[in-house]
């Protein structure tokens, strides 16, 4: 490789951060090592430098992630885990003075992370192991509790650019417990489905009678082996089904038992009573494969974390006022009356009243609305909103629990599980089978009567033929193959049985803040009365502000081309919240926010669109229009979906856009929706006979998420969930929403298919059944047959299918 | 014949060790984390790092 190209690169023009390999902007550094974004960044390369690991930057693409702030995080954030209760709950103690946490890290993603975070030792020496969990984000490291602490390690990775995302709500399980039994009772059944088969086999080669000796030895072997199957296996099918009649409901899972039950019980009375060797190859067969579609749903689930609450969101400790000094406490242990301080960049926990003169907030987590609010003292601060500029002191006028917030959050619907279509159409399959099996059984009993013997061989047959085993298989292997697929492709669903209602929808309803826009980013779309140097001077002003519009307008005039290098002396910098930035820059006023702060009387006349923010520079008066971003292809995607679909747009913002969507949207948009009003929508579309898809991000469409028939999150990182949804897609795959939508239909003729054949063979099972000719040799010809042709079936139609119609 | 008894005696013992290997595995952790093995050993070895850690490791242990 040429080394001195690769020096050279990137060019100069497009400097690319050192660390990030994000584009540098403006306010960006320059030092020996080379170009950085931002101090983050530059320190962050620094340290490991430093620590002599620069190798982090060669074992994987890009491996740095940008460490820009919109302000500078509280350096005694993790403070609170110096706190025992709080350090106690996150912490095991596999030997006497170790210590062992797993933290949730989202920034991890590729083979870099795992090298540079399991090297961690090398910062701190109380650090005696980590191990990275890459699919789970999550690193597990182990310590010496007299050498280092919990909060000096959550610094330590702060400070290398993975900062752990700590909540104690879903304190991270060391281990699924769930996951190993899994393990356990496929190792169990494909142990004792191998082993019966091999005991079996020489009858059935034989083709008359064996010794008696070895005839007894393999049977009680097989008992022997098929005992743990049916109560350590089968399991999770007898508990399923016997939680379904308890409440009197129906699942599929209640004929699948039954035909397990009759396979075993009928097995144990053929081998008592000395009539034959039973059916037991079946029965282990059929576990081993029932429980592989369950392992199938289980693996995606690893890769995400659902099913967080509001709480989630919320700082783990706040600051409150005790006496003169400031306290860090638990979240938990905040009372109404406390009187607290936030810092910019931090979320209020409950709702509160302003002691500070005035502050701005930050409510798009909460309702959409894209510009920060500005409160006055003595106002109320809602809980859920982040404080943008100052330092703001608090009072806090409800709990935790009782804010705006979590009043949202006690709605029914989120503690109602929702009905899905496949847990419908099993319950009326689940009926439809056990009425009609138990029928079946019981004419064919009396239909051979009066040879008891017979009758009960019949009858018993038809129960186990009858056993829905394919059926059940067809859809968790389908929709489960589908999950895995669909998760690759940056769609990450729930549960497999999202896909079946995801084939189902006819209504989509779309937000537009952060999911048909990018995130809270904005660009000018457009500027009108300011000369080129005016342009100037105001981006020199603009960029001394941290306010998101402030922000925007400086990096919008950097994009097309106006530059604010050479000397600009900025003097006189006055901020104020809700209204605008003022200053001089090299001698000349400028002024940049609404048109009561930044317009001279005399201009005030000339009208134009609402959502301008003026500017003013010296005489000159002039306004720039900010515009969010638009995902790349999601304007085609809405037009796509909007042929098959009835297409919605549900925003929390003011309807400044309005003009901007009407080629997609036409008359059904909606905007200042409150999430109450979005919630409500849903329900009447669902009311109406609607099956629809709520597609949005943030707190503010938690509700509509949750009572849709099918909720997806957009998130532009995985690791940050919000709660409620029924599936996460990546910000960058929104675009491709009319391909996951068309794929998850695919997915329905497949079950649908499965389910076709599957249904052919138990008709020729029932037919031997019936007739007497169910031997444990068709049996155990038929029944595994089944099961692999439903399998291969869903699996090779699924991925094929895959590869042909989703982006890759 | 009844040799053959002896023979699954011993197939079944030599069967049930590897169950139990298979129980340990699982119960030990082994099948947790799947993924990230795969990705950690096509890492480069680490420069300097190795007898440094293997030197922590024997003193844990």
């Amino acid at each position: 490789m040429d080394v001195a190209a690769t020096d050279s690169y990137p060019p100069q023009s497009t400097a690319l951060c050192r660390h990030c390999s994000e584009p540098c902007e403006t306010g960006s550094i320059a030092s020996a090592d080379g170009k950085f974004c931002c101090t983050g960044c530059e320190a962050v390369f620094n340290l490991l430098h430093q620590a002599g690991l620069s190798a982090f930057y060669t074992c994987d693409v890009n491996p740095g992630t940008s460490q820009k702030r919109d302000s500078a995080p509280d350096a005694r954030r993790f403070a609170v885990l110096d706190d025992t209760g709080v350090a106690d709950r996150l912490v095991t103690s596999p030997a006497p003075g170790l210590a062992r946490v797993s933290l949730s890290v989202p920034s991890i993603h590729c083979s870099s992370c795992i090298w540079l975070l399991e090297q961690l030792w090398r910062f701190d020496g109380g650090i005696v192991r980590s191990e990275v969990d890459l699919f789970r984000r999550t690193v597990q490291i182990d310590f010496r509790r007299n050498e280092t602490t919990l909060r000096r390690i959550a610094e330590t990775l702060a400070a290398i650019g993975y900062e752990p995302s700590l909540s104690l709500e879903d304190a991270p399980a060391a281990t699924p417990a769930g996951r190993r039994r899994l393990h356990l009772q496929i190792g169990i059944a494909g142990f004792a489905f191998g082993n019966i088969m091999l005991f079996s086999i020489p009858r059935y080669a034989n083709g008359g009678p064996l010794d008696p000796t070895f005839e007894r030895v393999f049977e009680l072997l097989n008992v022997a082996l098929a005992t743990p199957v049916l109560f350590f296996s089968a399991a999770p099918y007898f508990q399923t089904a016997w939680h379904a009649v308890r409440r009197r409901s129906m699942a599929i899972e209640v004929p699948v038992a039954i035909g397990l039950a009759a396979l075993y019980l009928r097995s144990i009375f053929d081998i008592g009573t000395g009539r034959g060797e039973g059916f037991f190859d079946s029965f282990a067969g059929l576990v081993f494969f029932l429980l592989i579609g369950r392992l199938l749903q289980h693996k995606v689930f690893d890769s995400i974390a659902f099913d967080r609450t509001y709480r989630s969101f919320l700082p783990l400790s706040v600051r409150v006022r005790r006496g003169m000094g400031l306290e860090l406490t638990p979240l938990e242990r905040l009372t109404r009356g406390d009187s607290i301080e936030v810092r910019p960049g931090e979320v209020v926990p409950a709702d509160a009243e302003l002691l500070s003169i005035h502050g701005l907030i930050d409510y798009a987590f909460v309702t959409g609305e894209q510009v920060p609010l500005a409160v006055h003292q003595g106002e109320t601060v809602r809980a859920g909103g982040r404080v943008t500029t100052d330092v703001l002191h608090l009072r806090l006028t409800t709990d935790v629990s009782h804010s705006h917030l979590a009043s949202l959050w006690n709605n029914p619907i989120f503690s109602k599980p929702k009905s899905r279509w496949l847990t419908v159409v099993g319950a009326r399959f689940g009926t439809w089978f056990t009425v009609g099996a138990i029928g079946l059984a019981a004419a064919g009993a009396v239909a051979w009567w009066p040879d008891a013997s017979a009758s009960v061989n019949v009858a018993t047959a038809v129960l186990i033929i009858a056993c829905p085993c394919a059926l059940t298989l067809s859809a968790p292997i389908t929709l489960g193959v589908t999950m895995g697929l669909l998760a690759k492709r940056g769609l990450y669903l729930k549960h497999p049985a999202v896909a079946l209602d995801l084939s189902r929808i006819d209504t989509i309803a779309f937000d537009k803040t952060g999911t048909l826009t990018a995130g809270h980013a904005r660009q000018i779309v457009e500027t009108a009365g300011l000369s080129r140097h005016s342009c100037r001077l105001a981006k020199a002003l603009a960029s001394r502000s941290t306010h998101p519009v402030s922000r925007a307008i400086a990096s919008g005039f950097e994009q097309v081309g106006i530059d604010d290098s050479g000397p600009m002396q900025v003097v006189g910098l006055n901020e104020e919240p809700g209204a605008g930035i003022s200053g001089w820059v090299n001698g000349v006023p400028v002024a940049i926010g609404t048109r009561a702060f930044a317009t001279s009387r005399a201009s005030r006349t000339r009208s134009g669109p609402d959502d301008r923010t003026f500017v003013r520079v010296g005489s000159e008066n002039g306004w720039v229009r900010l515009s969010s971003v638009i995902r790349p292809g999601v304007e085609a995607a809405a037009q796509t979906l909007a042929g098959s679909h009835s297409i919605w747009l549900l925003s929390g913002d003011h309807d400044g856009e309005r003009t901007r969507w009407l080629d997609v949207f036409g008359p059904r948009m909606r905007f200042r929706q409150t999430p109450h009003d979005k919630l409500a929508f849903i329900r009447a579309a669902k009311a109406a006979g609607s099956h629809v898809l709520m597609i949005g991000d943030g707190l503010n469409d938690s509700g509509a998420l949750a009572a849709a028939d099918v909720g997806i999150t957009v998130s532009d990182d995985t690791a940050c969930i919000v709660p409620a949804c029924d599936a996460v897609v990546a910000g960058d795959r929104v675009a491709a929403l009319p391909t996951f939508v068309r794929y998850a239909r695919r997915a329905k003729s497949v079950v649908f298919l499965c389910f076709f054949v599957s249904v052919l063979y138990n008709a020729i099972g029932l037919t031997l059944a019936l007739t007497g000719a169910l031997t444990p040799l068709a049996s155990a010809v038929l029944m595994p047959l089944s099961s692999l042709t439903i399998v291969g079936l869903s699996w090779g139609a699924m991925h094929w299918s895959a590869t042909r119609m989703l982006p890759s | 014949m009844t040799v053959l008894i002896l023979l699954i005696a011993a197939g079944g013992t030599v069967a049930t060790g590897f169950l139990i290997a298979f129980v340990w595995a699982v119960r030990s952790g082994q099948f947790d984390d799947t993924g990230t093995p795969a990705v950690r050993m096509l890492l480069d070895g680490r420069p300097r790092a190795d007898n440094e850690a293997n030197e922590r490791i024997n003193t844990l242990g």
